[in-house]
């Protein structure tokens, strides 16, 4: 479903990914681990299209240069942080639901399933952190996009958020949806993914021997039942 | 380019700009500026203090060469750099659109939205002086109404330039600032100065002052006001002599036309390949 080939990106004369090769199948969730800098979140901007790269990058099969609206309709992206200028939750979800070609009605849906349902007039500038990570993945998740990329997706929320968060990625899991998750999480990392590609200063590595499990490169079939 | 996420788009920055404190702020001071000229400009020749619209496009005219592009270019200016800031721009890119569409969508909602401002601040005036004065040239007074919004085109797209290229607020606004007191005052001491030190010819400086965007709107402004040749200068005679009347009004409009889409091509050429993080 995704297909990443030789990404190399360097921004101001700086390497930021090397040689970066993956593929994540349909309905698999993969994490993408690394400590800071590591270039998880520059593969993500790479697979939406947001930063010039070297390479190749699919989104089921369509490529996310050369036909980015189509390869960007596959995705729903959650990035670490949302803000959009005045405009209230609901309108932020309403302009992602009008440039997607969704119904107005699934707007409050989409707000209710993160609990903002009682915020949605509110200014997305006074949203808490947490908050405006839930809004992030209500606006991922509008449209029910096959693929959808979380960038640190949970690092705002608090224990409840995460809860729920959590039980947001394991119905989009079961519904045979592909994830690909940036994280620094362990916890959150083992739960939710089926396999994780270890970042470091811009390439893929393997584990040290001494991490153990933690961060192993792990091939799994893909769930039973994927249906996307 | 498709259609509707443009129109999406554009229809966005509308309703942005009518919550920007700053925007709502230009607007107002545009229309109490509007009227407070209209009355100061006949004060003592009309019984109720009010200009007609001769006199009142006259005074518009200064006021929209000075007031126009110094609103075109901060906004401008703050469109893409802004987002680009705050990471909103990554979120809307992130979505089923091109970079065309979002670019296309952001200035034309942009310059919608000071077509309404500069449509409340001449309809205001031109309904109080109308009511309170009545008579002269209305059909100058639309003509100025018209430049306007071409030359907020024109800046507005150049703000749209220093936006893509500067990608930073403060940055930007400094920017636009400096661009601003360039294309207003320093250009004209620059033309004089050239003028004087090369001895130019007035077909040199008639092609300098095409450069300049709010140049091209004040030869053109003059030109709606009066038929009489001299007011416009050696330059403008120049013009006149070489084009024509009407030939100068259409080398004029469309110099500030293309001014307006070199500035939007090359802020796009810059756009399109733009690191969003």
């Amino acid at each position: 479903m995704i297909a990443a080939g030789g990404l190399t990106l360097a921004i101001d004369g700086r390497r930021i990914l090397t040689d970066v090769s993956f593929d994540v199948a349909r309905g698999e969730s993969v994490a993408l681990v690394g400590p800071n800098g590591s270039g998880k979140t520059s593969v993500l901007r790479c697979l939406l299209g947001l930063v010039p790269f070297e390479g190749r990058a699919t989104v089921g099969g369509h490529d996310v240069v050369g036909d980015p609206v189509a390869a960007r309709t596959l995705i729903g992206y959650v990035p670490q942080k949302v803000a959009f200028g005045d405009a209230t939750g609901r309108e932020v979800v309403a302009l992602v639901a009008r440039l997607r070609g969704l119904r107005p009605a699934r707007v409050d849906g989409a707000l209710r399933d993160v609990g903002l349902e009682a915020h949605a007039g509110e200014r997305v500038r006074t949203f808490s952190g947490g908050m405006q990570q839930r809004l992030a993945i209500a606006v991922a998740l509008l449209g029910t996009p096959p693929v959808v990329l979380l960038d640190e997706p949970s690092a705002s929320l608090d224990e409840a958020g995460r809860q729920t968060f959590y039980a947001i990625v394991e119905r989009l899991r079961a519904n045979g949806h592909t994830l690909l998750l940036a994280s620094h999480r362990s916890e959150e990392v083992a739960t939710l993914t089926d396999r994780t590609i270890r970042l470091d200063e811009g390439r893929i590595v393997e584990p040290p021997a001494e991490l153990g499990c933690r961060g192993r490169v792990v091939r799994l079939a893909p769930r039973a039942g994927a249906a996307r | 380019m498709r259609l509707r996420p443009t129109v999406i788009i554009a229809a966005r920055e509308v309703r942005e700009a009518a919550r920007s404190r700053w925007f709502l702020l230009a607007a107002a001071c545009f229309l109490v500026l509007s009227l407070a000229l209209s009355m100061l400009g006949l004060a003592g020749a009309q019984r109720s203090g009010l200009a007609g619209f001769d006199r009142t496009t006259a005074s518009l005219l200064n006021l929209a060469l000075v007031f126009v592009p110094l609103v075109t270019l901060t906004l401008g200016g703050l469109s893409i750099a802004g987002e680009i800031e705050d990471q909103s721009l990554a979120l809307l890119l992130a979505q089923p659109i091109t970079r065309l569409e979002a670019y296309a969508g952001k200035y034309l909602g942009l310059l919608a939205a000071v077509a309404a401002a500069i449509a409340l601040g001449f309809g205001a005036t031109g309904v109080v002086v109308a009511a309170s004065a009545g008579g002269g040239d209305v059909r100058a007074f639309l003509c100025l109404a018209g430049l306007a919004l071409l030359l907020a085109a024109a800046t507005l797209a150049i703000g749209t330039v220093l936006s893509t290229c500067l990608r930073a607020r403060a940055r930007v606004v400094g920017a636009a600032f400096s661009a601003w007191l360039l294309l207003v005052y320093v250009s004209d001491l620059g033309t004089i100065g050239l003028t004087v030190a090369r001895s130019l010819a007035p077909g040199q400086v008639f092609v300098l002052a095409l450069l300049n965007p709010v140049q091209q709107a004040r030869v053109l402004g003059t030109l709606a006001l009066s038929d009489r040749v001299d007011v416009l200068g050696p330059v403008g005679i120049f013009g006149i002599e070489s084009f024509g009347g009407p030939g100068l009004v259409l080398l004029l409009v469309g110099a500030l036309a293309l001014t307006a889409l070199a500035s939007l091509g090359a802020g796009y050429a810059v756009f399109r390949k733009a690191v969003l993080s």
